[in-house]
């Protein structure tokens, strides 16, 4: 059964000797102004070593106006190429593509830092959940933007990386113009989809144009948005349906392949799907309560009962539909485009994967949380196991955690104690510490 | 006066102007050094400073006060000081280790201690954040932890080593009247309250001999009280006196004075309250511990929010800000035969050597004007009484350095808010030879 999913995937520019992708996902390893340090080689290390067909790195910000949080290594400016030459070095040596995920925040920042007061939207309204401030971005500034996009590709593919992939999905600025619920702009970017698209395609046909044809490039989309999914009056956003033609025109402007996931916003209750605990939420996503216009809106419903018992209720997923909640999507995705598709979304049985392979719904999977608590999940499918023996429990507290603490599995049921959990998530900070292996 | 050299013991200063103990959160969350911290140190250092005093260095994890900060808490943490030792010696400039135990008092407790360590059980006034009282045992285990560190910083070719004995630390929370309710041997009596700093003293000296230079940094006024109006108020300037007698007899090499038996302090940092700086990036104020909605409504709420203002700035106006440690330091100075250095607010040559003219100690240490002018002691050197642009002691640079790099964040002091940003963000860049 678990052949298919040692099957390479072959993309036009690029084949992986698996399908099973470590997703996109972050920590602040490194410094405040971007520089790379060594705890993120470290870190995506563990995922070239554990197996996995491929890794999308971490959230890397192609601007400095556009960054989410500091302390995650940008590739803004060409001094950054030596640290992610040397990155993809290392994770080469473990016979693991390294593509580079390119990114822009736009009004949707995690801490919003010294540096620019406002982020660049499609809109000046704020983000819904800090309210941070914004300004709707002029042409010249979508322009700026474009070309940071197509430099970033260019310096990937300097730093010998083996591809890119444009960050669309998840609520950052591509989703702020394309979402039918944020985007009130009333220029050439803004009203249909073929205007709300616009910016998204000029960034594909920028970088390919950059990189040239032999460069692997793919897009992830949040193909369905649930704009209403905490706030049931809120409007509900692009549909599937407005997708899979964003998908097409992906395609027709040169794109490799489509990574499917889903919200308008990070977080978003259906990425990451599980549980939800406002309080420890609130503990390390402190600036929600420091900063932006909604600190006591959010004093009260994330750290007052019962506000906060509605906000679990409604931001927490039930377990069983964690695993492959976006595969309707990528199905209808897949039948739609011709280039490979990617779906992510809470994947960790080596059964529902191949199923999901076998179906067609989609041409591989990339997984963050299951990888976070169990790195070698692919020799895990490999020994012919469905799962790993002390699997993800979808609990969200690395997601969360990540803020304030290192990224690493928090869930302490996980392990023989707290003290082994710690051990395991600092030893991120040392160098290389199998590097024998 | 205060460009000549000055002996601290075993130690000579080129100069009476220290970089006193100030740092940002430049390393990694489990306390190994990174470059960062080495170029910030640089800079002070190749600008001619007498000396540097490194920011408070934890001799173990769950003595630190937040995440960032070089440890000293093991062997394998020596080389990284010893490089950051030499790159600093590269420009003349002796470096002395600042180690402490944060104990109750902490900004971002981190994951691995839900409960800090101190003399009592009381939490810490400002967060709340929850701790214990020690065991006899379990002080006697931060005795050896500070001993320990001691030996790594003579070990890894420092000049010297300060314990963080001031402002709210452990030895503090021991020392203090207003914080210290143990019925022990470690509490009650002035001599009990002052048994674990002298502990540490004695054991840090056996540990590195009687030619490494060690000093102690403490608190003379406390006045916690002058913080919160419902707290007690501290130990009086005489039992302070005492103490630091004590600690010459136990062996110092010399005696840093500073204020508060808490940090922030109206004294420590004594000038304006950046109330907006602070809960933007204090925000564990707002998120953990026992306060949160009592901090929440005082911090970010009118009229409170101006009032707590007013009542932090009252201090340094009625006593003044430069040098507002002077009367304590003098003090110490009649009292002791080893040289005194005073922390608070210096930034003018006149000041500091009418200071140690007329004996009110030794030398100065400088942080807040320091990151606002590095190259301060090339001003006094030129002859100026002060630099062109002064520190304005806003405060937001200690405000900031939670979620953001420390640097001066006045934006009067440039000419842009960018000139400010690359300024500070600079820290990031390589040094320069």
């Amino acid at each position: 059964m678990s052949e298919l999913l040692f099957e390479p995937l072959e993309f036009r520019n690029l084949t992986v000797k698996n399908r099973i992708l470590r997703s996109n996902v972050s920590g602040r390893f490194d410094h405040y102004d971007g520089t790379g340090t060594q705890a993120r080689i470290n870190w995506e290390l563990r995922f070239a070593r554990g197996g996995v067909g491929a890794i999308v790195s971490s959230w890397c910000g192609v601007h400095r106006r556009g960054f989410i949080v500091p302390g995650y290594a940008s590739i803004e400016s060409d001094e950054r190429i030596p640290f992610w030459r040397e990155l993809g070095r290392r994770v080469h040596e473990h016979d693991c593509p390294f593509i580079l995920q390119l990114a822009f925040g736009g009004r949707q920042r995690d801490v919003n830092g010294v540096e620019f007061a406002k982020g660049w939207s499609s809109t000046d309204e704020p983000d819904p959940l800090h309210g941070f401030e914004c300004e709707r971005m002029t042409k010249a500034q979508i322009e700026e933007v474009t070309e940071s996009f197509a430099e970033g590709a260019r310096r990937a593919k300097e730093a010998g990386l083996d591809g890119v992939e444009i960050h669309g999905a998840n609520g950052y600025v591509f989703t702020q113009f394309l979402s039918s619920a944020i985007n009130d702009r009333d220029d050439e970017y803004g009203g249909s989809l073929e205007n709300r698209a616009r910016f998204l395609l000029e960034t594909v046909r920028a970088i390919r144009a950059r990189v040239g044809d032999e460069f692997h490039l793919q897009v992830k989309l949040s193909t369905t948005e649930y704009g209403n999914a905490l706030l049931p009056w809120a409007p509900k956003g692009n549909t599937i349906e407005d997708s899979v033609q964003v998908a097409r025109w992906v395609e027709e402007a040169g794109a490799d392949a489509i990574h499917v996931s889903s919200g308008n916003t990070f977080p978003h209750p259906d990425n990451p799907a599980g549980a939800f605990s406002a309080a420890d939420v609130v503990a390390t996503y402190d600036v929600l309560l420091s900063s932006g216009r909604h600190t006591f809106r959010n004093y009260l419903l994330f750290r007052t009962w019962p506000f906060s018992r509605i906000v679990e209720h409604r931001a927490g997923r039930s377990l069983k539909r964690v695993e492959g909640a976006n595969l309707g999507d990528a199905a209808a995705v897949k039948a739609a485009v011709s280039i490979p598709v990617l779906c992510t979304g809470g994947f960790q049985r080596a059964s529902t994967i191949a199923d999901a392979l076998r179906r067609g719904d989609c041409d591989a999977v990339t997984i963050a949380r299951a990888l976070i608590a169990t790195p070698d999940l692919v020799e895990h499918y490999r020994a012919g196991r469905d799962e790993p023996p002390r699997p993800c429990s979808y609990c969200n507290k690395c997601l969360y955690a990540v803020l304030e603490s290192p990224l690493g599995c928090y869930d302490e049921r996980r392990y023989p104690s707290r003290e082994a959990m710690l051990e395991e998530i600092l030893s991120v900070f040392r160098d290389d510490p199998a590097a024998a292996a | 006066m205060i460009l000549e050299p000055l002996r601290l013991g075993p130690l000579t200063l080129r100069n009476r102007v220290l970089r006193s103990s100030v740092g940002g959160r430049w390393d990694n969350y489990d306390g190994s050094g990174t470059e960062v911290r080495i170029n910030w140190d640089v800079k002070f250092a190749r600008a001619g400073v007498g000396a540097i005093i490194s920011s408070n260095s934890p001799v173990h994890s769950r003595g630190a006060i937040l995440p960032g900060y070089a440890l000293i808490d093991s062997d394998e943490r020596i080389p990284f000081w010893r490089e950051l030792g030499r790159r600093v010696h590269e420009h003349g400039c002796p470096y002395i280790l600042q180690i402490n135990h944060a104990g109750r008092e902490r900004v971002l407790p981190g994951l691995t201690y839900p409960k800090g360590l101190s003399s009592t059980d009381d939490p810490e006034p400002l967060n709340g954040f929850p701790c214990e009282a020690m065991t006899v045992e379990q002080i006697q285990e931060v005795v050896a932890m500070f001993a320990a560190g001691a030996r790594r910083a003579r070990e890894a070719g420092l000049d010297a080593v300060e314990v963080a004995g001031a402002n709210g630390m452990m030895q503090t929370q021991f020392l203090s009247s207003a914080i210290n309710d143990r019925e022990d041997e470690y509490g009650g009596s002035l001599e009990n309250r002052a048994r674990f700093g002298l502990e540490v003293v004695r054991a840090m000296r056996e540990a590195v001999g009687p030619d490494f230079c060690l000093g102690y940094k403490i608190s003379i006024e406390e006045r916690l009280d002058e913080l919160l109006p419902w707290h007690k108020r501290g130990n009086t300037v005489e039992e302070s006196i005492q103490m630091c007698r004590w600690l010459e007899e136990a062996g110092v090499d010399y005696l840093h004075v500073s204020a508060g038996a808490g940090f922030p302090h109206p004294r420590n940092p004594a000038g304006s309250f950046p109330a907006a700086e602070m809960v933007k990036t204090y925000d564990t104020l707002l998120s953990s511990g026992r306060h949160t909605l009592r901090n929440y409504v005082t911090f970010r709420t009118w009229p409170l929010n101006r009032g707590f203002a007013w009542w932090w700035q009252r201090v340094g106006k009625r006593l003044g800000i430069e040098g507002i440690n002077l009367a304590s330091s003098r003090a110490v100075k009649q009292a002791v035969s080893v040289p005194v250095l005073c922390t608070g607010g210096f930034q003018t040559a006149s000041v500091i050597s009418g200071a140690i003219e007329r004996g009110d100690c030794d030398g100065v240490t400088i942080a807040r004007p320091f990151v606002a002018n590095p190259d301060l002691v090339r001003h006094f050197e030129a002859g100026r009484d002060r630099a062109p642009r002064p520190c304005t002691y806003c405060n937001k640079c200690l405000f900031n350095f939670v979620e953001n790099p420390l640097g001066c964040y006045e934006e009067a002091r440039y000419d842009s808010r960018e000139e400010m940003l690359a300024e500070i963000l600079s820290v990031y860049e390589p040094a320069a030879a």
